[in-house]
């Protein structure tokens, strides 16, 4: 008996290592340990052992039978593994790139609105809209643009047909007519008029011009105008909003400066430039980035503020404009393109 | 408008000041100097007038002489000197720079052998001396100027031209001397105005009727003053040297004396003068009119223009002779053989003026000056300088007196300002001796000083009649810190007090949609608004495209407002195709304007597209996106407005809307009531008629501006069941016409019935769609699973089983659908 399970357990080192395919081990295991395997019937010969020989033998029989089932075990575990290797293939290659689409990309105006946005938000301003199309009153006859100003110009001005109506777009006076904005501060006066000072809020946004397109002018471009109402509100506040934007914008090493300038709904009024040497295509030493001013009080008065109460200040400029000067972008119309190669470099 | 500063000397003395220093000055009173313009000779050492004594060949070089020159013994006499120019001839004299000399452009002149002879300095021509662009030779100087005399006593002094934009608040900065005011002022300098000498008292010659009996004002309101001055015996020729050299140096070419002298004065007033021949006007007579409609008149720029009733014109007896403000006729004009002169010095109107010139687009140094406003109580001193400059240069004398139509415009202004009020809105201090002496130095006046209760002195300034546009105290704010220096307006900290709102939901609803689709890999666009009407056409009706149209477009392919953000997303692929540049996946956010309720509605939207065939190559292809990648995004972009599409009722698109593919493409909510969508597959023959190769799936999705709202009302919690759950799949067989969603809806409604209360129907869900062998002709099968659950025990198949029949049974009966088993 124990030659016949040593020679058993001799043939099964033998087989089990050479056997790959799980037909061919359920056989082979069919063949031990089977109901007509080789092991059963050596375990069924157990009976005709003498008493006094079970112990032993049946020690003999058990022994071989883990024997038995530590090659099963072997050969099994080689197999799967074998086949969990045919499931999953050749290892990658880690260095293929990814087929799955990667992030897109914001615009870049949007990074440059978004970025502003987000520096004027931590001195307390708020994002506020307003309509693209306006009428004449909250674009130029609240912001003292009189009548016969050269900018209400159809020259200059995109202007609907005296026919249109919009239910969601209100009119100050029953006759003026619609307009595309030419700038955001028409969303000065619709704040103004919706609530009380003090106020403190940025109006980023689609503008118009009636201007041909080149390198420089678009149909419509973007701006962001900033407006500030409350009790004693000084020039140099507005000088410190300005110098705190573009330091937070561009770094601790650029300067603006004010220059006196005109326009109607700011006393006083300037122009802001910037020095900013370090950012690329960058050749000049001041360039002109914006215009600002004290609010005027004729427009404190048309919306019903106190002139002697309320002050407050306005600051607003082109996005195109900045985020040339950001980017070191040299033709506006690219904006507009959309090309991929252009999209995707701003992320 | 470009400033001479030879010019700007007459009236100030800016003598050692550097025009840089200048330029800056203009820049920060705040005029944008455009361009700072120099001409005539810049400074030169070491070059001085050399006379060439001899010229030779060159031993070995065909196109260059050897010559010698005289350049003075103080330079060292006699010098050899190679000279590659045509006209080195002995005889002439032409500047030499001498050895050691610098020219324009850092040019080094030095002892040199040029091709192995010696050569001892440089004959010059116009252009190495920057006086000239181009030259042909060296300057030949006229009249054999002394040798040795340095250059620039020979040259003529060059001048410095600022050429500067004015702003319209300041009319009276148009001239020189309002300019050479301001410099005057920042420099803290005197200005002296130009000596005028006639007087209307000293007018000694008789009236000459025969050459101007009358002036008539018909139109006083566009013309509230009129003066007509004859000058008898002058002579037409051309201007004296430092008059025609101030005009060329400004851009504007010399005609003849009297022409010049009335641009002069205009240009040195700001008040626009003109000129007549006085035998041409027929009648003797002036007339201030308004034209007649169809009226004709010949302009000096040598076209006839047709006039419209209500345009101001100058006339005599017969016909209109100046375009009022704008332009004369050829007719009346000074030529060589004028002997008599009426001279006119009028105010018109700014909106007259500004109206005809616009209608006529007709415009002038004239027309530019009138509009922004001439300072009507400086007319008679411009007049009198007019006067005084044509009897110097073109002599003749005054005849009779001035005629004079129309009342004097009174003027007084007043404004009372203390110097802590400046300081206030400044939020800086400026010591109030400097602010009064800023405003002093722009001519305003203290008639009064008064001492406040509590704020120091008040001032009561009076205002110049040319300063308009100072009329209260935050005006004289800006002229104290125009002149104190804006750039040194100190910086301080943003001081922020707590006043933080929330930003605008349309902001948070563009920011929400464009981190999710950037999260879903697209590429944010930015396209025009105003678009083409064909292009609009194939999202709206026609009628619907013609009320987005503009009054005035600038150019044909940008004539009506966007009605969707699709459209200029297929553009922007197009171009990436074009340009061979793999772009699938865009998107955009932004205003579209709709037809609402029979009107039109500025509304928030935000659109994308995704390309099938975008170049984009991979090498392990991903699943393609079909119309319900189109509706998933859709429905991302819906929920940041806070609609769940997908429980709203959808729909295939309508024909109206063409550029959809009819049949996979659908439309959810109605802009009736505040919202619409789209999504879809573009058309495909649209996108062939684009050029746009594969197919295209997109989705849109519209919201009135004012319905979109901040973020809706914190959700509560729903309870969920913590028992294990029970699963039944059903397939049904419908009718191909039924929608997914409608026999949802019925399978819902009767197995929440069927189960009742004694457990709950979770959910139903479909799972699998099928049509075709095995079924019969015109139905499809649709499957869906059930998954019910009890909040307080687990669910016996028993009970289950007996639901799920009943739910079979009922919903045969209810809807004729059959089982599929």
């Amino acid at each position: 008996m124990q030659d016949q399970l040593s020679a058993l357990l001799a043939k099964a080192a033998a087989e089990f290592p050479t056997v790959s395919m799980r037909p061919d081990f359920e056989a082979a295991k069919a063949r031990f340990v089977g109901p007509n395997g080789e092991l059963t019937a050596l375990m069924k010969q157990m009976g005709s052992v003498p008493k006094e020989q079970k112990p032993v033998v049946g020690k003999l029989v058990n022994e071989a039978k883990s024997a038995l089932q530590a090659h099963l075990d072997a050969a099994l575990a080689r197999i799967e593994a074998a086949e969990l290797a045919a499931k999953l293939g050749p290892a990658v290659d880690p260095t293929l790139p990814s087929p799955d689409r990667p992030l897109g990309t914001l615009h870049p105006l949007s990074l440059v609105r978004e970025e502003m946005t987000r520096i004027l938000r931590k001195v307390g301003f708020t994002v506020v809209e307003g309509p693209e199309v306006e009428t004449e009153y909250y674009c130029f006859d609240a912001l003292n643009t009189p009548a016969d100003h050269p900018a209400r110009d159809a020259q200059d001005t995109f202007y609907l047909p005296e026919s249109a109506r919009f239910g969601n777009v209100s009119k100050k006076n029953h006759a003026e007519k619609y307009l595309l904005r030419t700038h955001t501060s028409s969303v000065q006066i619709r704040t103004m008029l919706k609530g009380e000072p003090p106020i403190r809020i940025v109006s980023p946004g689609r503008v118009y011009r009636r201007d041909t397109t080149d390198a420089t002018h678009s149909a419509n471009f973007h701006q962001l105008e900033c407006l500030y109402v409350d009790k004693n509100v000084t020039v140099r506040d507005l000088k410190a909003l300005l110098d705190y934007i573009f330091a937070s914008l561009l770094g601790k090493e650029t300067k603006t400066r004010f220059r006196p300038h005109y326009f109607g709904y700011t006393e006083p009024s300037f122009e802001v430039d910037l020095s900013a040497t370090h950012l690329p295509k960058v050749n000049k030493p001041w360039i002109e980035i914006g215009g600002c001013g004290m609010v005027d009080p004729i427009v404190f008065k048309d919306v019903g503020y106190d002139p002697e109460v309320w002050s407050g200040y306005a600051f607003g400029m082109g996005l195109e404009r900045l985020a040339m000067l950001l980017y070191g972008i040299d033709d506006i119309r690219y904006f507009y393109q959309n090309d991929a190669r252009f999209l995707r470099q701003f992320a | 408008m470009k400033v001479s500063l030879s010019w700007l000397q007459s009236y100030v003395d800016l003598t050692g000041v550097s025009a840089d220093d200048i330029s800056r000055a203009i820049t920060f009173l705040g005029f944008e100097v455009e361009q700072v313009i120099r001409t005539g000779a810049p400074a030169l050492n070491h070059v001085v007038v050399g006379h060439i004594l001899t010229r030779d060949k060159h031993p070995n070089a065909d196109k260059l002489s050897v010559c010698t020159v005289d350049v003075g013994s103080a330079h060292g006499g006699v010098r050899t000197i190679v000279c590659g120019a045509p006209n080195c001839d002995a005889g002439n004299r032409v500047p030499v720079a001498l050895p050691g000399a610098v020219l324009p452009g850092d040019f080094v002149i030095k002892e040199a052998k040029v091709r192995g002879q010696p050569s001892s300095g440089m004959m010059c021509s116009a252009k190495e001396l920057t006086i000239a662009e181009d030259s042909q030779g060296l300057l030949l100087l006229p009249g054999a100027p002394e040798v040795g005399t340095p250059i620039n006593d020979v040259l003529p002094a060059g001048d410095t031209v600022f050429d500067i934009e004015i702003t319209p608040n300041r009319p009276d900065a148009l001239s020189h001397l309002g300019v050479a005011r301001e410099l005057a002022a920042w420099f803290k300098k005197d200005l002296a105005y130009p000596a005028v000498s006639f007087t209307p008292a000293a007018i000694t010659s008789n009236p000459r009727a025969d050459l101007l009996k009358s002036v008539r004002v018909e139109a006083a309101t566009d013309c509230p003053l009129y003066t007509a001055t004859v000058v008898t015996g002058v002579k037409v020729g051309p201007s004296p040297d430092w008059l025609a050299n101030r005009l060329t140096a400004v851009g504007l070419r010399p005609i003849n004396n009297v022409v010049d002298i009335g641009n002069y004065v205009m240009l040195e007033y700001g008040q626009p003068v003109h000129a007549f021949d006085a035998r041409k006007l027929a009648g003797a007579e002036i007339v201030v009119r308004h034209a007649n409609e169809g009226e004709k008149i010949a302009t000096l720029d040598k076209k006839e223009r047709t006039l419209s009733a209500g345009m101001l014109v100058i006339a005599d007896a017969l016909k209109p002779v100046v375009i009022a403000g704008i332009m004369g006729a050829e007719n009346s004009g000074v030529s060589a053989d004028t002997t008599d002169l009426v001279l006119e010095v009028a105010y018109f109107k700014r909106q007259s003026v500004r109206a005809t010139s616009k209608r006529l687009g007709l415009a002038s140094d004239s027309s530019y000056r009138y509009e922004r406003g001439v300072d009507v109580h400086s007319l008679d001193e411009a007049a009198h300088r007019f006067i005084d400059l044509i009897l110097a240069h073109a002599g003749g004398q005054v005849a009779g007196p001035i005629h004079r139509v129309g009342a004097d415009i009174p003027w007084r202004r007043e404004i009372t300002v203390t110097p802590a009020y400046i300081n206030e809105r400044l939020g800086f201090e400026i010591p109030a001796s400097e602010q009064r002496a800023a405003l002093e130095s722009l001519e305003l006046a203290v008639v009064r000083e008064e001492e406040t209760e509590n704020r120091g002195p008040a001032w009561t300034f009076s205002v110049p009649s040319w300063r308009d546009d100072l009329d209260r105290p935050i005006d004289l704010v800006e002229e104290v810190v125009r002149l104190y220096g804006a750039e040194k307006i100190p910086s301080s900290v943003v001081s922020a007090p707590g006043l933080v709102g929330n930003d605008d939901p349309i902001v948070l609803f563009n920011r929400a949609v464009s981190s999710a689709l950037v999260g879903q890999g697209f590429n944010e666009c930015v396209n025009y608004t105003l678009r083409p009407a064909k292009e609009l056409a194939a999202w709206a009706t026609p009628a619907a495209v013609a009320e987005l149209a503009l009054a005035n477009p600038f150019v044909e392919d940008q004539s009506h407002l966007r009605n969707n953000l699709v459209s200029g997303l297929l553009e922007s692929l197009k171009l990436n195709q074009a340009r061979g540049v793999a772009a699938s996946h865009l998107f955009e956010t932004g205003r579209v304007f709709l037809e609402r309720n029979g009107q039109l509605s500025e509304c928030v939207a935000a659109a994308f597209v995704i390309a099938e065939e975008a170049g984009e190559r991979s090498w392990r292809p991903r699943e393609a996106a079909d119309f319900y990648t189109a509706k998933r995004h859709t429905a991302t972009i819906a929920s940041f407005a806070g609609i769940e599409l997908e429980r709203q009722p959808t729909a295939l698109v309508a024909a109206t809307a063409p550029g959809w593919q009819e049949g996979h493409a659908a439309t959810a909510g109605d802009i009736k009531h505040g919202w619409t969508s789209a999504f879809g597959l573009v058309s495909l023959a649209h996108l062939k008629a684009l050029g746009i190769t594969g197919k295209i799936y997109a989705g849109f999705f519209a919201i009135v501006s004012e319905k979109v709202t901040a973020d809706a009302d914190r959700r509560g919690y729903k309870p969920f069941g913590l028992q294990p759950a029970a699963l039944r799949d059903l397939a049904l067989i419908v009718p191909e016409t039924a929608t997914a969603s409608e026999v949802q809806k019925a399978l819902a409604k009767v197995a929440r019935a069927a189960v009742g209360n004694a457990f709950g129907l979770e959910s139903v869900n479909v799972f699998d769609v099928y049509q075709g062998k095995g079924l019969p002709e015109g139905t499809k099968s649709l499957a869906y699973s059930l998954v019910f659950r009890a909040a307080d025990r687990t669910l016996t198949d028993d009970e289950v089983n007996a639901a799920f029949i009943k739910i079979q049974d009922d919903l045969v009966k209810a809807t004729g659908y059959q089982i599929r088993k």
